[in-house]
């Protein structure tokens, strides 16, 4: 029988790869309470961005990331359990345990429980469940919970796991069905994968619509404030009733993660047609993408690894698409011949598109979605231009830029004040091409 | 910019406010240890516009006192490492130069509200404490024995006596089991814990330390 430290060590390593593990603030301060007002209560999800520990390459380790489990009946060819020869669970009562261990050390913020597929998907998940039961209802842990729903499994499970987590997410691995059956053949991508991410969507939904319902009629009935009030005294008694019914569940939304790399031709287009869909589709909060590692002894052991580089253009993508809402056709007009996005920061790839057609942006006179197309402006100093054109407060040098939070070196190229624009080496050569100033100058430079 | 209107609120004028607010500084100031009253009579003089213009002298010093108090509280709560007895105790030593072991202990105390907090500041030699009421109470006692002073009438909490066992090797094992070596990037982990940081009691003996930079400064041979 293997020990706790030796489970931690092995099924620490199987989910390292699973790299959607940063916390999320799921208390808002509308919310505050979202399990009752019980000094029994240990743990807080309030202040999200706290980070006590870093593991070398820089990322923060805020959540205990192990597998419950790493038995598992599918074979995916990019898997580390796949290869692994010591198969261990946790146990319930030992999850939860070495957890709040952790948790009263100060080294970790939440939970991310994944697992492997033993038996069925329904059976793991019921297992991870007591888990998080025990946490909830013998530890009083009310802190963060990321939740991985498995592969196919069942409704009701997944309705118990929404009310007990605070963000759940489900892995599509693959764009479409083709590079899914390509990496991993026995998961079927829309009955698996996109039927469970749609029923988080309408549970989610149509509990916060009901939710919302009853608030409105006890305002009309002038019985908020009574029910607060009752609400709160039953609180402070102590009175532990998980999710209150004027609490919306799932706050921190469904998450997904992609394998970068592991299937064939996959290309970055591919990838983000598919988050842009479920952005619109799913209500997907965010999307995580993983460089494909080959690992040694799995059927992709021989295939050459993903450049890192690849994923952070993904995740700069994804940026522009999800906090500056560009559209998907505006990132299709910039990528390579093969679909791929090219090297360097795609904002500034498609701002030299963009503006070679449409000419240089006055910050006087713009619109919010022409500043937002100007590398070195983001949405919050777009706003704060445009507040300050409402106030008919006029721009006269590029300082008065500075000082609103634009990146003058980014921005400069493309912005045209009085008259006047910044002329850079830039300008000196094609912006198109890919080539450094020295070649293109004879290494003068 | 319109020179008419240097005399408001940078933060109507420009779109942004930088620096701090009268209000914030007076309130935090005087929590810095090198703090005098003077410095509020000077803020008081002084219009907010100067006091938010980082270029000019006394606003420089004051964004920096800001900034040192700010950062030590966030340190504190990243880094502090705890303990927890079956009573309810959580303990744990600190490295505080300003005055802001209220704010540390807080912190604590909203995650852990059933449960009695004790700090143990190195500079001052002191054990702070917060109990269930949120009441801070200062012991000059080490921690040991203000741990034990406190537990004696304290019953036993089940659920805490189900976590009395070490989690040092536990922590340092899913730490060790998460590095994923063809991703290391020394200069980003440096960026999230500065050198200085691993002063501070919670990482003086910590597993991050292995993986600092093998660069010795020439006056660790000195």
């Amino acid at each position: 029988m293997p020990s706790t430290l030796e489970k931690i060590r092995i099924l620490g390593r199987n989910s390292k790869y699973d790299i959607c593990a940063s916390t999320a603030s799921s208390r808002t301060k509308k919310y505050p309470t979202l399990f009752g007002d019980s000094k029994n209560w240990i743990g807080a999800t309030a202040s999200a961005g706290i980070c006590h520990s870093y593991t070398p390459d820089g990322r923060c380790m805020s959540l205990f990331k192990t597998l419950y489990t790493n038995k598992c009946i599918y074979n995916c060819s990019y898997c580390f359990s796949h290869n692994c020869k010591q198969k261990v669970s946790f146990t319930p009562e030992e999850y939860a345990r070495t957890f709040m261990k952790l948790y009263s050390m100060n080294v970790v913020e939440g939970i991310f429980i994944s697992s492997g597929v033993c038996g069925s998907a329904d059976q793991t998940t019921e297992e991870m469940l007591e888990a998080v039961r025990l946490l909830r209802n013998k530890y009083h842990f009310q802190g963060y919970i990321h939740f991985k729903c498995l592969p196919g499994l069942s409704q009701h499970l997944l309705k118990e796991a929404i009310a007990l987590s605070d963000r759940i997410s489900v892995n599509t691995e693959a764009s479409t069905k083709g590079y899914l059956s390509e990496i991993a053949e026995q998961k079927d991508f829309k009955n698996d994968i996109i039927t469970r991410q749609r029923w988080l969507k309408q549970i989610r939904l149509k509990h916060n619509e009901e939710v919302l319902k009853v608030m409105k009629d006890l305002k009309q009935d002038n019985q908020l404030e009574f029910q607060e009030k009752m609400i709160k005294d039953r609180r402070e008694n102590g009175y532990k009733k998980f999710r209150w019914d004027g609490a919306p569940i799932l706050n921190s939304g469904q998450t997904t993660q992609f394998v970068v790399g592991a299937a064939e031709n996959e290309t970055d287009w591919d990838l983000l047609n598919r988050i842009d869909w479920q952005y619109k589709a799913v209500d997907l909060r965010r999307a995580y993408f993983s460089s494909f590692t080959p690992i040694k002894g799995t059927p992709l052991a021989n295939k050459k690894a993903e450049s890192l580089a690849r994923e952070h253009r993904l995740y700069q993508s994804d940026w522009l698409l999800r906090i500056y809402h560009y559209k998907l056709r505006d990132l299709k007009d910039v990528l390579t011949e093969e679909g791929n996005l090219p090297t360097g920061d795609p904002k500034i790839h498609f701002a030299r598109h963009y503006f070679k057609e449409h000419g240089l942006v006055d910050p006087n006179h713009a619109s919010y979605q022409e500043l937002i197309r100007v590398p070195g402006i983001g949405p919050i100093s777009a706003k704060r231009i445009i507040n300050l054109q409402s106030q008919k407060i006029k721009f006269k040098s590029r300082e008065d830029l500075k000082s609103v939070g634009v990146v003058l070196k980014r921005a400069d190229p493309f912005l045209i004040i009085n008259g006047r624009n910044q002329t850079t080496l830039s300008t000196f050569f094609d912006l198109d091409e890919n080539k450094s100033p020295e070649k293109k100058l004879g290494g003068i430079v | 910019m319109n020179k008419k209107k240097d005399c408001l609120d940078p933060l109507k004028v420009i779109g942004r406010a930088k620096g701090f607010s009268r209000r914030e500084l007076i309130s935090k100031l005087p929590r810095h240890s090198k703090f005098s009253p003077n410095i509020i009579q000077q803020i008081e003089k002084l219009p907010e516009v100067l006091l938010r213009n980082s270029g000019s002298p006394m606003a420089k010093k004051l964004i920096r006192m800001m900034r040192e108090v700010n950062t030590e509280v966030y340190r504190a709560i990243q880094f502090t490492r705890t303990e927890i007895n079956n009573r309810g105790v959580l303990y744990g030593v600190v490295l505080l130069k300003h005055r802001v072991i209220d704010l540390v202990l807080k912190y604590f105390h909203k995650r852990w509200p059933q449960c009695v907090i004790c700090l143990y500041n190195e500079h001052t030699r002191k054990t702070d404490i917060i109990n269930e009421k949120a009441t801070i109470q200062e012991l000059k006692l080490p921690l040991k024995e203000a741990v034990e002073k406190i537990s004696k009438n304290r019953p036993i909490i089940p659920y805490f006596e189900d976590i009395q066992f070490s989690g040092k090797e536990i922590f340092d094992t899913l730490y060790q089991s998460q590095n994923i070596v063809e991703r290391e990037n020394p200069r980003y982990f440096k960026q999230m814990i500065p050198d200085k940081c691993y002063e501070l009691p919670g990482l003086r003996n910590g597993i991050e330390k292995r993986y600092i930079s093998r660069n010795k400064k020439l006056n660790k041979f000195l």
